[in-house]
Formats: structure tokens, sequence, C-alpha cells
């Protein structure tokens, strides 16, 4: 058996997750194109703002047998569009990767195709092996704890861009005022901008209300991949700016 | 140039907020004057700070003659009249925009032009309450959060006329008295109130829409560091000052959808389930 899983993705979220499967005898397999009907199972970090995330699930889905489960991150997409578009669609477990690593609980929803079906309760074993308790959730973008957060950063990226205070001051309040564990902004640094800004935009997009609607500053440091922690630079600066994905400095 | 230091300090309303406010600037050895409605009302107030501050001599966090300074530093005065040469006073009397500007009124007859006039309101408008008084360039609020003598952060609350460099002295002192004070412009529900806003209400929505349950939802929180959920947290504030908060930056903000209570908020409040001063809430609490 060479627990093999397949990580699709790339980033901090994909370096943490691979080094989590070694932690837990399995092999990471990333970016090649061999067929793997023995892998234990495909894990999804993208959350699909730009598109790549069908073509790469639609491209790894025939190199899998048909009961490998599929682990994939429902930051910014529900679980059950992400089924629609494969051919077995009862394989689908939409998942946080946010905190994966460190936490306990991990958040999955499942898609309306797999309800009442045997693989996703399979599926759910797969994560108690690796130690974690799965705490089933309604399947809508951002499930809940990284829901609440982005809506969190938000509002407190709507005062920054204000002027309404300054970013130190904006989660010192936050923290000292009502015992946050972390300032929102700091937060957001470290969990990346363009996560937060997938959860917002799948909000505003599947539910159709403006209070998901992104604060341009998020918005703009999207573009200008002003990702955080990660990329050198977010709410904060953190040294050098390097390419997000690849860790290259830019 | 001398920075001008805040010797003579007032109080208005010796409440929960107000006596606590008082007792951070004796205890920071500064002499307060309270005003109350009546001398009954300030010494039922005097009395549970006394009580208050015997706990924790007992305890062994402070010595018995610092506590007695503390006490002796607090004094009563009748009228708003014999406030005349405060350098700052801080109102701190019910939630209500109409009561608080006429004290705002009467203060600033009363005062120096000088004198700065800080409210402690944690949901109405300094720009409001200012209006009402001459010179509202300042009026600002200092916003203590409950209980004052424990909890470090202060929000620093500018008005639209708010003379912009009293921010910075403000902020000085406070740090003085060991606070941990933010600058922030006046908006509704200043920074924690309004950030926190989704915190609340995103969860009610998690539930109308089957997202999760109330004690998944706190157990999801509770994983990701926060000390306690959104439920259990609001049955401890109490629901019905929770959802006031709630509405009261939603109005602020012209019904912005970003900040729109939830039907189940008030639902709980019309049932009297409003936490644990109640019995009940979200959850349970009787015995
Ligand atoms: N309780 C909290 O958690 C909290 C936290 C932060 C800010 N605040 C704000 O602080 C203010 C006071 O709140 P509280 O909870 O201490 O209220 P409270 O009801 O405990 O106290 C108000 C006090 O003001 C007195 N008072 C009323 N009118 C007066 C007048 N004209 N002159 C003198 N005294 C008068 C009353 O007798 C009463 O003792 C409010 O603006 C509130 O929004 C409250």
């Amino acid at each position: 058996m060479k627990n093999e899983v397949i990580v699709l993705g790339t980033g901090p979220l994909a370096n943490r997750m691979g080094r989590f499967l070694e932690e837990r005898g399995c092999q990471p397999v990333r970016a090649d194109e061999k067929p793997r009907s023995d892998a234990l199972a495909l894990i999804d970090i993208t959350a699909g703002m730009e598109g790549e995330k069908k073509t790469s699930l639609l491209k790894w889905e025939q190199n899998l047998s048909p009961d490998t489960p599929v682990f994939t991150s429902v930051l910014h997409l529900t679980a059950t569009q992400i089924a629609s578009w494969l051919q077995h669609p009862h394989r689908v477990v939409g998942f946080s990767p946010l905190f994966f690593e460190k936490w306990d609980r991990v958040e999955v929803s499942c898609p309306l195709q797999a309800e009442g079906d045997s693989r996703f309760e399979n599926a759910l074993s797969l994560l108690a092996k690796w130690g974690k308790k799965a705490e089933i959730v309604g399947d809508e973008p951002g499930l809940v704890f990284p829901r609440t957060l982005a809506l969190l950063v938000n509002e407190a990226a709507y005062c920054l861009q204000e002027k309404t205070a300054s970013r130190e001051d904006i989660d010192l309040a936050m923290k000292k005022g009502t015992n946050f564990p972390q300032g929102p902004l700091k937060w957001a640094d470290d969990v990346g901008i363009d996560q937060i800004v997938a959860i917002l935009t799948g909000l505003h997009r599947e539910l159709g209300d403006d209070r998901y609607r992104p604060a341009s500053l998020l918005r703009k440091m999207y573009y200008a991949r002003y990702w955080g922690k990660a990329a050198g630079r977010g709410f904060y600066e953190y040294g050098q700016m390097s390419d997000p994905a690849t860790g290259e400095p830019r | 140039m001398s920075e001008p230091r805040f010797e003579k300090l007032a109080v208005i309303g010796a409440g929960t907020m107000g006596i606590g406010i008082a007792e951070v600037f004796a205890a920071g050895g500064q002499d307060v004057k309270v005003v109350e409605i009546s001398e009954q009302v300030f010494q039922n107030a005097m009395s549970g700070l006394k009580k208050r501050l015997q706990k924790r001599v007992e305890r062994g966090k402070i010595r018995q003659e610092f506590a007695e300074k503390v006490l002796k530093r607090v004094r009563y005065v009748p009228d708003i009249r014999e406030l005349v040469d405060a350098d700052l006073v801080i109102e701190a009397i019910v939630e209500k925009l109409d009561v608080k500007q006429n004290i705002f009124h009467e203060l600033a007859e009363v005062t120096s032009p000088n004198t700065i006039l800080a409210s402690n309101t944690s949901s109405l408008s300094i720009t409001s309450i200012a209006s009402a008084a001459r010179h509202p360039e300042r009026v600002m609020g200092i916003h203590f959060f409950n209980p004052a003598s424990r909890m470090q952060l202060v929000e620093v609350v500018l008005g639209a006329e708010t003379a912009p460099s009293l921010a910075e002295q403000v902020k000085r002192w406070l740090k003085e008295l060991d606070k941990e004070p933010v600058i922030v412009k006046d908006t509704p529900g200043f920074l924690v109130n309004r950030i926190a806003r989704p915190f609340h209400l995103e969860a009610y929505r998690y539930v109308q829409d089957q997202i999760a349950s109330k004690e998944q939802v706190d157990r999801i929180m509770r994983t990701a560091g926060f000390r306690m959920g959104p439920f259990e947290l609001q049955d401890l504030i109490g629901i019905d000052i929770n959802f006031a908060a709630s509405v009261s930056v939603f109005e602020g903000n012209f019904y912005d959808a970003r900040y729109r209570p939830h039907p189940l908020q008030r639902q709980m409040v019309e049932q009297g389930a409003i936490g644990r001063k109640a019995g009940r809430g979200h959850y349970s609490y009787e015995k």
C-alpha cells in the first residue's frame, strides 16, 4: 500500500496539507498525471476563483477509481456544484482547508447528489483515521467558520478603507474589546486574502445578498496579489513580496 | 510645549459604567467628582464599589490602604454647576439621545470652552450629541467597556467636529491610566460593536437556513479559538442587549444589508428568553 493522496493546489494551504499527510504516513502526490487507481483520496485545496478547479478535477477524475473520495474546498463554491461536474458525483465531500492540520475538527458538507449515499460516510471515516472529527454542516460557500471570519474581515476592511481607524487599532480593539483570539486583519493575512475574497465573492454570487459584497480594498488587494503573509504583503508587510503560489521573490 | 493635564475630572451618572470609570480614575491616583440624580443613588453605587474593592483586598490583589485611597478620591457633587473648573467630564447616564443632548447642552453652558466633554455612549452618534453643545470641537466619545476597571480597551471617538488634536492627548492620558486606547471616527457601533456584528448575526442565519445547529456553531467557533461561540456569548451578554445593539447599528447605517438583524433575535426577546439572567436563552439555565 503506497497510501498515496493526491493534492491539488499550490500555496501555503497545500504545503501544510502535504506536511500533514506525511505525518499521517501518507504520501502526498502533486501535479503528475499517471493513473492512481489505488490512491486513498484526492484532496483539492483550490478555491476555484479562476475556473482552474473544474479543469483539474475533470482531468484527475479519469485517473481515479470511481469510489476514491474527493475532498474539495468549498470556500468559494458548493460541493453540490462541484459534484455536478464529475462523472461520479457521490464521491465528493466539501470541506474547509483553513487550519485543517491544526484543529481536531474539520467542517464538511455533503453534496445534494450524495445525500444518503454510504460513500459519504466512508469518506468521513478516512478523516477520522487522520484524527479529525467531522462537523457536518450545510452546503453553502464558506461553511461556518470561514464564512464568519470572512465577514469579520470584510467589516474590518471597510473600517480601514474608510479610515475609521488604523489597522493596528482595529486589530487591538477586537482582541481587547471582545476577546477575539486574533485581530481580524492579522488573521486574514494568515489565512490568505485570496481565500477571504473567494469566500465573500462565492457567498455574494450564491446568495445574492448585499451583506456579502466584498470591500473594494479587499478586491484590490486580491488583484494586486497582496495575499497576506505568504505573499510578503497583505494588510501588513512581511519583508519581501513573493509569489504566493511558489514562494519565489517578485 | 507642556501638555494640558487632565487634573479635574468628573463623571455624570454612577451606574454600572459611571462608578467603574470613576474607579479607574481613582485607582490611577486622580480625584473625581461624581454627579448623580440623588446622593442616595451615589451612596449605593459607592457601597457596591467598596464591596468589590474589599474582595480584591481579601484575595491579596490590592492593599487595604489602596482601597481606602480609591474610595476617598471619589466624591459626590449634587449639581453639574459645580463642575465649572473641570478639565474633563465623562457622561455615563441612560442611553437616550435627547437626555444626553440636554446634559451636554447644560455642561457646555457651565464649563469653560476648553473643558473636554465626553460621552461613554455605546451606540449613539457623538456628532449628534455634540450638536447640542456650544463648542462641539471639545466633545468626543470615550467609550469604556464593561467592567471598566478590568477591560483595558477604550475607544476614543472623534465626532465630525471634534478637534483632531484631542485624540492623541486623551490617548496618552488613558495609557497612563493603564488602558489600551484606540482612536476611531464616529460611525455607528464604532469599532468593536460594528466589526463583531457578523459574529452574532450570521450565526442566526446558519440556524435558520439549517446550515448548523446552535451547538455546532458554538463548538466550531470555540475550535477556532473564540472563548465562547456566538450563542453562549449572547446568553451571557443578554439577547435583548445584543438585539438592541444590532438594531442601533442597522438604523445608524440607514438599513444597510450588512447589518440587518435577524427575526429570530426579536423572537427570542419577545418570548423573554433573553439569556442567563432570565434562566433561558439559546440554552436553558434552569436549576
Ligand atoms: N452597561 C454596559 O455594558 C455599557 C458598556 C459601555 C458603555 N455603556 C454606556 O454607558 C452609559 C451608561 O450605561 P450604564 O449601563 O452604566 O447605565 P445605568 O443605568 O447602570 O446607569 C445610569 C446612571 O445614570 C444616572 N443618571 C441618569 N440621568 C442622570 C442625570 N441627568 N444626571 C446624573 N445622573 C443621571 C442614573 O441614576 C443611573 O445611576 C450608556 O450610555 C451606555 O450605553 C454601557
